[in-house]
């Protein structure tokens, strides 16, 4: 595909957390493409480095944290390197974001109202008072808020936790931004809340053809929601494939893990959950080989799984298209996998 | 809810009465013959048994608090002879001096403590927030008394700032009298000169004064800002496209400054207290001499007026803040909504 096509191109994007004793590679070389109205999953551990990507994407890495490389290019403007006010005019307007959670991301003092006006106002300074509120009213009810005009005056903790998520997706959609990030946008959230706020996001970007980045832990959300997926370990894109050809192959270990520590109901009499031993690497100091192996049941200790770091392996002509995956043994593991469909 | 205001009415009423108990008997405890004081050392011993009686002396204790309470509750707060006046008028002629020094003091310490507050936590200086803490380290360690007689004799040593000669240089006319605040009312009239005197020989006192309150709300500030600044809501605010300094004006700093109103009452306990050693030392002629000068020649009505006067408006104070607090910040308004 050629970056003409892509609404966000990211590519080699690097981010270090200065930390005692070291430097924290949160985001290692990461290159990501989204086409326009295209539902991306990210998915990952925690410590994965997800949320730190998309901060990464939107300029809104703090310090001790810093992007020290690669490129964010929206609708073809370069992000990285540019100043605060220049983000500033990008950022609501052709990029949102929704975070975790909708119970700290709402300043508690200040009405509803208030919070999304400024998102309106900010990138249409012209608009006037009542024009600014029609619209905030139109926001409040394009995310299913009942009676807005009563509820535009009311704060924060008037507010269940499933409308206050709902608010920050209208909040963050204020502008029809070509690109939507959600970062857990439904962990935070009880089951049912959790699949009405997923409903009605997926309506929302599908209206309007919003690309979405949808950051998870949640495998069956990405199943739900994404078209294409990419598993994130360590800071890097691990295994990137469409999200049936990821489901069908699982070539990379990891993502086959991640898959196994799943609850399904057809297989609850195969024993107790498969859960992934050991816990995510220290991103200051990672293994010189894979760094997955010192947790991969397939690797085993192999010798070059633990010296030399794998490259990433394009795939084609797997179940449902084509993967890129960064482990050594892609292609025996491809092939396994092609065994295993032919004798289905 | 209305147990609560009844619950504080009576926390109130119960401090005041302790305060005012405590005053009374400490003070009857020391050992002194207000009587003796009056009539003078080389007075017949009669002269000094029919003062006593005249002052009360002669009762009991308690029946000697339960006149003085009745009679302050009725505004007559008993004669100051070392003043030659009623306790009261003594009091009204000294209080807009220490209101005015106190306002400035505590304008000066809220205004100072804001900007270095923000300079340390706005972005990560840690050379800025290192200073700052050591800064108020030392001023929460500093007495005041010692600090004015240091700014004395370094700055106003030199003639940059006035001796201590009280509010006006001594060739100077008070401004006509509307507010009694100098500064005020010579605003009112129009005397730029008076003004400007008025603040030179404001700014010692109020530095010193206020040090100590400044020390303590830079901390607080400081502590606030930086919880503040690291919460979700501020990232949110950023990724709606408003700058920094934007977000953190509108978002970080109202709500950090908030709970600096719950600390009104301890800064107004400082200043109420400072002012009696502060006023002495650059002989500023508000209640604090007044008090001071009320122990040392053992004027026994005016050191008791300023305790109860300092308590119950210490306990005002505290509830002004209340509600005050409730007021603007919404979550404590009631009205529960959905939750969950």
């Amino acid at each position: 595909m050629s970056a003409g096509e892509q609404v966000l191109s990211v590519s080699g994007l690097r981010t270090v957390f200065a930390a005692r004793g070291g430097a924290v590679t949160a985001v290692r070389d990461v290159d990501l493409d989204v086409s326009p109205g295209e539902k991306v999953g990210i998915v990952g551990e925690s410590g994965s480095g997800k949320s730190a990507l998309a901060l990464s994407i939107l300029g809104l890495i703090e310090p001790p944290g810093r992007v020290v490389g690669g490129s964010v290019r929206l609708n073809g403007q370069e992000l990285v390197g540019l100043g605060d006010r220049e983000l500033g005019n990008v950022r609501g307007r052709d990029i949102g974001i929704v975070f975790q959670d909708p119970l700290t991301s709402l300043n508690p003092v200040k009405k509803i109202g208030t919070q999304l006006y400024e998102a309106i106002r900010r990138h249409h300074p012209r608009l006037r008072k009542h024009e600014v509120r029609r619209r905030a009213l139109e926001l409040l009810h394009d995310v299913e808020i009942s009676s807005p005009e009563r509820r535009l005056d009311d704060f924060p903790h008037h507010y269940s936790g499933g409308m206050r998520q709902r608010v920050l997706i209208a909040i963050a959609l204020a502008n029809r931004p070509a690109v939507l990030i959600a970062d857990e946008p439904t962990t935070a959230l009880d089951t049912t809340t959790q699949a009405h706020v997923l409903w009605l996001l997926d309506r929302l970007v599908t209206e309007h053809g919003t690309a979405v980045i949808l950051i998870t832990h949640n495998l069956g959300v990405v199943a739900e929601f994404c078209d294409s997926v990419h598993v994130m370990y360590a800071g890097r894109f691990v295994e990137s494939a469409s999200t049936p050809a990821l489901f069908a192959n699982q070539i990379h270990p990891y993502t086959e893990a991640l898959l196994g520590s799943i609850l399904r109901p057809d297989r609850l009499e195969e024993g107790p959950l498969a859960a992934i031993p050991g816990a995510p690497p220290d991103l200051a100091d990672l293994p010189p080989g894979c760094p997955f192996e010192p947790r991969c049941a397939f690797g085993n200790g192999r010798e070059i799984c633990q010296t030399v770091r794998p490259e990433p392996v394009t795939l084609t002509g797997i179940l449902h298209g084509s993967s890129e995956v960064e482990c050594h043994f892609a292609e025996e593991r491809a092939a396994r996998g092609e065994l295993a469909a032919e004798r289905t | 809810m209305t147990a609560r205001i009844f619950g504080r009415v009576a926390g109130s009423i119960g401090a005041l009465f302790g305060a005012s108990v405590l005053a009374f008997v400490f003070l009857r405890l020391a050992p002194s013959d207000p009587a003796r004081l009056i009539v003078g050392e080389f007075a017949p011993e009669e002269a000094v048994e029919a003062q006593r009686r005249a002052l009360g002396l002669h009762e009991n204790i308690v029946v000697q608090y339960y006149r003085y309470m009745r009679d302050f509750l009725t505004g007559d707060w008993g004669f100051s002879y070392s003043t030659g006046t009623p306790v009261s008028s003594a009091i009204e002629a000294r209080l807009p001096a220490t209101i005015e020094l106190s306002l400035y003091a505590f304008v000066l310490a809220f205004a100072a403590a804001l900007i270095l507050a923000l300079l340390a936590t706005y972005r990560r200086r840690p050379v800025v927030d290192g200073a700052l803490r050591t800064v108020s380290f030392i001023g929460l360690g500093t007495p005041p008394f010692w600090l004015g007689l240091l700014l004395l004799v370094t700055l106003s040593g030199t003639g940059l700032f006035p001796g201590p000669e009280g509010r006006l240089q001594p060739d100077v006319a008070a401004p006509p009298n509307v507010t009694s605040l100098y500064t005020v009312d010579a605003v009112l009239a129009g005397q730029w000169h008076t003004l400007g005197d008025a603040l030179w020989h404001m700014t010692l006192p109020a530095i010193t004064l206020g040090l100590v309150p400044f020390a303590f709300l830079v901390r607080l500030l400081r502590a606030n800002l930086l919880e503040v600044a690291r919460e979700p809501f501020i990232t949110f605010a950023r990724s709606k496209g408003l700058s920094r300094w934007t977000a953190f004006r509108r978002h970080a700093l109202p709500n950090a400054i908030l709970p600096t109103v719950t600390a009104g009452g301890l800064v107004f306990a400082h200043l109420l207290a400072g002012s009696v050693l502060v006023e002495r030392v650059f002989a500023w002629p508000g209640v604090g001499s007044l008090v001071v000068g009320g122990i040392l020649q053992q004027d026994f009505a005016v050191v008791q007026a300023f305790i109860l006067l300092g308590a119950a408006s210490y306990v005002a104070m505290n509830a002004v803040v209340d509600v005050l607090y409730s007021a603007i910040d919404p979550r404590t308004r009631g009205g529960q909504g959905l939750q969950g």
